[in-house]
Parts: C-alpha cells; structure tokens; sequence
C-alpha cells in the first residue's frame, strides 16, 4: 500500500517512534563516548554507531512528520517525557563502565535486526524500502558489540566480573524491548508490521544465548509479560527526565529556528 | 536544458567526501526536465539514492547540484532523496572503481554483495573476502577497523607494502 488507511495513523507514529526513539536515545547515550573510550578504534567505532543512530532516528522522524503535518526536528524534540516510546534499556546511563555501555548495545542491536527485518516486510511502502536500507546498514554493525561481549568475557578476571554484572544488571530491563506499541495489533493484522509479535522473542534470545555461551558468560532473559506497560507507553525511568532536558536544552531555546 | 545537459553537468560534480563524480558512484537514480511555467529555461528534478542514511554530506550535495545545475541554466532544480532503489556498491563504474583505486579506495569485486547470504551478515564478511591491495596488488591485507573516516568505508593494512587503505563496505 502507497497510501495509508487513516484509521492506522496513530498505530503507526506510535510505532515509527518506539523504533525512532530508541536509537535516538541509544544514539545520544553513545555518543557519549566519543573522545573518551578505551581505545581509539573504540571511540571511532562508538562515534560511527552513535551517528548511524541518530541520522536513521532523523530519517524516521521525518516519516512521522509527514504524516502529522510536522518538521521531523520539532517530532524528535518538541514533546514531553511521556510522549516518548523509547524502552527503558536505551535510558540507562551507564556512567562510563564500559561494560555496560557493550551490553547495552549487545541487547539493543540483535532485538533491532529482528525488528527491522520485519519491517523490510511491511505492506507500507515507504516503511517498506526505508526499513530495507536502515537494515542493511545495522547488518555491518552487528558483529561488533558480539566480539566485545567475548573478548571481554574471555578476557581478565576483571573484565569477565565487569560484563558479567553488567549483563545481570541490564537482563530484566530487556523485557520492555518487547513491549507492544498502541494498536499494533492493527498493524499486524494488515502487514504494515508483519509478524510483530511471534517468534521475536525467541529469536532474539537464542541469538543473545549464543553469543553468551560463546564468551563462556551466563544471562537469564525472562520472557516478557504481555501486560508490560513502561517506555512504550510513556512511563519512563528516572535518568530520562535529565537525559531529556539535556538532549533538548538547544532546542528549547528557540523551537522553530533553522540551522 | 535537456535530460542528457543536465546528466552532463551531474557527471562533473564530484562527491564531496571521495574523488569521484556522483554518476560514477552510483547515486543519480533519474533525472527529469520539463518547461518552466515562467522562463524559456527547463525545471530539473534529481533523484538521488545516498550511499548511507547517515551520510552527512547530503546537504552539501543538494547544495552543489541546484548551483551547478542552475549556474548552467537550469530553471528551478529539486533534489529528491529517495530510498528505491537502495544503494549498492554493485551501482560505482569501472571507471569509478578505478578512480577510488587510484585514490587508496578499494570496492568489493562484482557480484559479491549480491550473492551475501539473507541472514545476518556479520562484519568479518568483508575480512574473509580476499582483498587486494590498492597500491601494490598485495592479497596479504587485513581489516585494522570496521569503522572507517566516513560510513561507507573501512580500515585495511597491507602487510606486503605497508600501507594503509580504505575499502567500501559490502552494501
């Protein structure tokens, strides 16, 4: 479908921008590393994800203004913490502990190659082929935060202690990943979001358990309950009021300026 | 201003992150020309398919093809950024590839992002593919970082010559 039904509008921003959000925040969050990670490449490497993050957040928020009538820069600033639908796990700051920032983009980049792929499938058009080169973009990344998992798992005593707690911390916050959008169920039912629930969970989990295994770690995932209300629905965590205010104190200065 | 004047003007405007023009490269999908309502001159439209969503030369890309095209007497120009076809590395012409080789660029052979497997393509895909080195031919080369100076590119070394070189991502 070229045009959409107007009756899966508001089931598709709220949808566009669970999925923008996330690498919005997730983007920001990693950009916090650049000129201070352990290693040069790293600070490369996190700088490149964190703008790959933020241009495919953009290129999102444009859809969504499109469809409200809005520029995608008043979409991606101008709204209140609770019209946010990031998940909680993209909030977290991980004050500077390496480990967590690469659990974090471990849990986040192998639940977004599945969404993405699903909507590479999308009925809609223009999600259709956006979602098709988003997808192909994060397929370069996504071996890299699974060598880090391993290499820091088979490293020293100190780095195996470090991802370990980490991923112990971050592992209930995964559940809000899986949280559904408002009136997905629409979406699904008319394949603007093929297979939105299904097997997402299990894939995801099989795929983080391998990798797990393979850095000789261990991680419990819960699967999630269907009845979750947190990030999606606009209930966020302390850190995001602060990472908010931050993110948008330019922004609010003077909404509406070009740049 | 015909279609082919202005593919001409387009083929010499060169991308502003690498030396090569942006026909050869790939990224010009479809030109269209048509009267304009108030001149004797013709609107041009430009469909462009970036290299990456991110790449964030495209304003200064815009800006470059409305100058150029107007400096050669177009009427109005608009430029489309468009997501179909995607980009591939498969779109750069020999001449192209040449070009970047010249420049330390190297381009994954023909054929190859094609045939990728559908899954997940991890990024020691491009580490396993045997590449040559740009300067001496070498096939002693390895991957130093996924993540290279710009976002379609990445960080080889020659162990033969011991230079350092850039190869585009397999996209």
């Amino acid at each position: 479908m070229d045009v959409l039904p107007s009756e899966l509008k508001n089931p598709l921003v709220d949808l566009l921008l669970s999925v923008a959000d996330d690498k919005f925040i997730l983007g920001h969050r990693n950009a916090d590393w650049t000129g201070l990670a352990p290693m040069l490449e790293e600070d490369i490497a996190f700088s490149s994800l964190a703008q790959d993050d933020l241009a495919h957040a953009m290129a999102l928020y444009e859809m969504v203004g499109g469809l409200l009538g809005k520029r995608g820069d008043d979409v991606a600033y101008g709204r209140t913490a609770a019209e946010y639908r990031c998940c909680t796990l993209v909030e977290l700051h991980d004050e500077f502990d390496w480990a967590v920032a690469i659990a974090r983009q471990f849990l986040c980049d192998h639940y977004e190659q599945l969404r993405l792929a699903r909507l590479a499938d999308s009925a809609y058009t223009p999600l259709r082929q956006l979602a098709a080169r988003l997808l192909a973009e994060e397929r370069l990344a996504i071996g890299h935060a699974d060598q880090w998992v391993v290499r820091l798992g088979r490293g020293t005593p100190e780095s195996r202690t470090r991802i370990q707690s980490a991923l112990d911390r971050l592992a209930p916050l995964c559940g809000g990943l899986f949280e559904p959008t408002g009136g997905v169920a629409a979406l699904e039912s008319t394949g603007v979001f093929p297979k939105s629930g299904g097997d997402m969970f299990d894939s995801w989990s099989n795929a983080i358990q391998n990798v797990v295994e393979n850095a000789t770690l261990r991680i419990t995932l819960a699967r999630p309950a269907p009845d979750a209300a947190g990030g999606r629905g606009g209930k966020h965590s302390e850190a995001f009021a602060a990472l908010l205010d931050e993110l948008a104190e330019v922004y609010r200065t003077e909404p509406g300026a070009a740049w | 201003m015909t279609v082919a004047d202005a593919q001409a003007v387009l083929a010499t405007i060169d991308d502003p992150e690498m030396p090569i023009d942006i026909v050869s490269l790939g990224i010009v999908v479809e030109v269209r020309a048509r009267p304009a309502a108030d001149s004797p001159a013709s609107d041009i439209e430009v469909d462009i398919t970036p290299t990456f969503v991110g790449c964030p030369a495209l304003d200064m890309l815009r800006t470059q093809i409305e100058s150029r095209l107007k400096s050669a007497g177009a009427a109005r120009v608009r430029v489309r950024f468009i997501n179909d076809p995607p980009w591939s590395v498969e779109r750069i012409s020999d001449g192209g590839r040449e070009a970047l080789r010249l420049h330390g660029v190297t381009v994954p052979a023909r054929g190859l992002v094609r045939n990728l497997p559908s899954g997940l393509v991890p990024l020691t895909v491009s580490a396993r593919e045997p590449i040559a080195c740009p300067y001496c031919g070498s096939l002693s080369t390895r991957m130093e970082s996924p993540f290279g100076p710009t976002r379609c590119r990445t960080i080889h070394y020659c162990d033969a010559c011991r230079n350092q070189f850039e190869h585009m991502k397999p996209v």
